[in-house]
């Protein structure tokens, strides 16, 4: 889960690493009395990228100014998410701006240290940061990355100050499982100090059972999901709403994907990502077509799975029941193959239901069916 | 011939005492594979399926000669499972459990290196050497033995596209599971230069996903001189930027996390490139074809 800034630096702050005292507000009149010394930087903090170029830090001169700029921040998307809060800190006087980050990479089998001299905005589109494959956090050597350091920096006090750092990051990013840090950007100050002025912090989900901030922060983000995908996620469902008009009920992530792609190459587009494989069973597929029967820009239903360790005699027994009981008129497609493939089709056909084995087929008939029924 | 797993592997299973621990031991076992023993702490001297239980890996080995193990514990206590298993002398482990810290992934992986062996997983159903052994959950009935090096990052994917090429008459050497998530045992690199060592594969199919780095990896080898000819068929072409498909690692945060990126780098490296599912038989053949010249 992405941190927004404030959250990040406050775990960067715990870690001994020098960020700008800040505070967060939720309402422009919270302003009122606060003592700043100015000018400051209001930030918006919102998680997603992109908002120094869409107005979401302003620079201000007075309580007046910070009270305007938080209000119109508050009030701005920024990808689509309004800002949970504005974060009021010091306008630094930064001297240089560098890149620093410490990132999973699967070839390193763990972190890898990126550096750019010149950081700041424009990262995406410059040179490519040098990167050191660290792997486990403990296998940092500080005279391997200094010897990478030396052919873009020159100044000696500077480099030790970043091989520090970046020790630092990836203790931090063991010690409090973060699968990126990324300080850009990393303010060199007058006094040649470093400050992180930006912090985009990524905690690892899967490690909510050894953090209760992760756990709690999953739990928030849970709540502020749609209705939909949070039943979906009670019940071990993975669903993501899509833009199409094909409703794909899969398993398995990669198979899911697989049939996406085929309805795209059959003219056609997936209204969503709805792996069931997490629990094929009667109340896991009954969730899934309700919300699909329900969902008005679903115009067909393509159930598709492919049977391995789930065996396809039983889905279709689930299946026929819960069609029996449908009200929907929603057409809908079939496609089960795998496990016991040949009994469910004869399963199918004795209760009234045509079964696809091949892929291929069945979806076109789903695109089809939803282009038929598209006003 | 195959890679890691063969018809000579001793397999000691973690976890046989849970559901899952003792389903998948009875299948590997209706494979043919010789599953030696099983390890629950606190159950030695029990068996399940005839197969003994022992306290821990180390007794299991000493008394079986287990050299390879399947890992079938939650993510909490998987770290704990696999050094085990490791340090009792396993030279491959495969921990197929999904929702697994980064961090226990990086340790398991090095702690497999150190010791010379393989971890294979997490988030992945293990790995299949047909008509030999299985060490996994994977539906035996999507597999034949043959020449053709399967590797996959999805589980559900490889089932279905393993049954095509057996049911268009292509057979494997090894199929394996490298899971869903961006630290694994064995990433896409260290796979193919398995298959690239092992003299019964003659071709080599890839089965990718958008986000992470793997498909590159595959892509600087299929431009090699000596290279295996490469098929591979790659899913998430229509999945939108920055939406999680599933996998941990199935993200696209940046250009070269999309299905273009890595479709052009694999064709710019002459590896046979499926665009579709349905393509995948012809693709794998092409290669096969490619490697009897």
């Amino acid at each position: 889960m992405l941190l927004n800034e404030a959250r990040g630096k406050r775990l960067l702050a715990a870690a001994g690493i020098a960020v700008p005292v800040g505070i967060e507000i939720t309402t422009p009149a919270a302003v009122a009395g606060a003592r700043f010394a100015f000018p400051v930087a209001v930030k918006a903090q919102v998680a997603s990228g992109g908002r120094g170029l869409a107005g979401g830090v302003r620079r201000c001169n007075s309580e007046a100014e910070v009270s305007e700029a938080a209000a119109a921040i508050l009030s701005t998307r920024f990808s689509g998410l309004l800002p949970s809060t504005v974060l009021v800190e010091p306008w630094l006087a930064i001297a240089r701006e560098l890149y620093l980050s410490v990132v999973i990479d699967g070839r390193a089998g763990g972190f890898v240290v990126l550096y750019a001299p010149k950081g700041g905005v424009d990262i995406e589109t410059g040179p490519k940061p040098l990167a050191y494959p660290v792997g486990l956090a403990r296998n940092f050597r500080a005279h391997v990355f200094r010897a990478l350091l030396e052919s873009v920096e020159h100044d000696r006090k500077l480099l030790e100050q970043i091989v520090a750092l970046a020790r630092r990051l990836l203790r931090l990013a063991e010690a409090a499982d973060c699968t990126t840090i990324e300080i850009n950007p990393l303010a060199v100050l007058a006094d040649g100090s470093l400050t992180a002025a930006d912090a985009k912090i990524v905690r690892d989900d899967a490690a909510a059972w050894r953090h209760a901030d992760i756990a709690t922060a999953l739990e928030q983000a849970r709540a502020a999901e749609t209705e939909d995908v949070r039943r979906c996620l009670d019940a071990n469902l993975m669903l993501v709403w899509l833009e199409g008009e094909v409703g794909l009920l899969s398993g398995g992530a990669g198979m899911t994907m697989a049939a996406m792609d085929a309805i795209e190459a059959a003219g056609g587009h997936a209204a969503c990502f709805l792996d069931c494989s997490g629990n094929p069973t009667p109340a896991g597929f009954g969730l899934a077509l309700e919300l699909l029967d329900s969902n008005p820009t679903v115009r067909s239903i393509l159930v598709s799975m492919f049977g391995g360790g789930l065996q396809m005699d039983r889905v279709a027994r689930t299946l026929i029941e819960l069609l029996r009981n449908r009200s929907s008129t929603k057409p809908l497609v079939l496609r089960l193959d795998g496990t016991r493939g040949d009994v469910a089709t004869t399963l199918l056909a004795d209760a009234g239901f045509a079964n696809h084995r091949a892929l291929g087929p069945a979806v076109s008939e789903a695109v089809r069916l939803a282009q038929e029924t598209t006003p | 011939m195959s890679i890691l797993l063969d018809a000579a592997s001793r397999v000691v299973v973690l976890g046989i005492t849970g559901r899952i621990g003792t389903f998948s031991a009875r299948d590997m076992l209706a494979y043919g594979t010789q599953v030696v023993a099983g390890v629950s702490p606190g159950r030695g001297g029990s068996n399940v399926e005839g197969i003994p239980v022992f306290g821990s890996v180390a007794a299991a080995v000493a008394a079986t000669g287990a050299d390879t193990a399947i890992v079938y514990v939650p993510a909490p206590l998987a770290l704990d499972g696999v050094l085990e298993a490791v340090e009792s002398g396993c030279r491959l482990v495969a921990y197929p459990g999904d929702g697994l810290p980064v961090r226990e992934a990086m340790e398991m992986r090095a702690a497999a290196r150190a010791q010379g062996g393989w971890m294979v997983g997490p988030n992945s159903p293990g790995l299949i050497s047909p008509g030999r052994a299985k060490l996994g959950f994977m539906p035996s009935f999507c597999y034949q033995p043959g020449p053709i090096g399967v590797i996959s990052r999805s589980g559900s994917l490889s089932y279905e596209a393993s049954l095509r090429l057996t049911q268009a008459g292509l057979g494997q050497s090894s199929v394996i599971g490298i899971g869903g998530d961006p630290v694994k045992g064995v990433n896409a690199a260290e796979a193919i230069a398995l298959f690239h060592d092992d003299p019964a594969t003659e071709a080599i199919v890839y089965l990718g996903e958008i986000g992470g780095s793997d498909e590159y990896a595959v892509a600087d080898y299929a431009q090699r001189a000596d290279a295996k000819p490469v098929a591979t068929l790659l899913v998430g072409r229509t999945a939108p930027p920055g939406r999680k498909m599933g996998h941990a690692a199935a993200l696209i945060g940046s250009y070269a996390d999309t299905w273009e990126s890595k479709v052009v780098a694999l064709e710019a490296a002459g590896a046979v490139v499926a665009r579709s599912l349905d393509a995948l038989v012809d693709a794998a053949r092409e290669a096969l074809r490619r490697s009897a010249r």
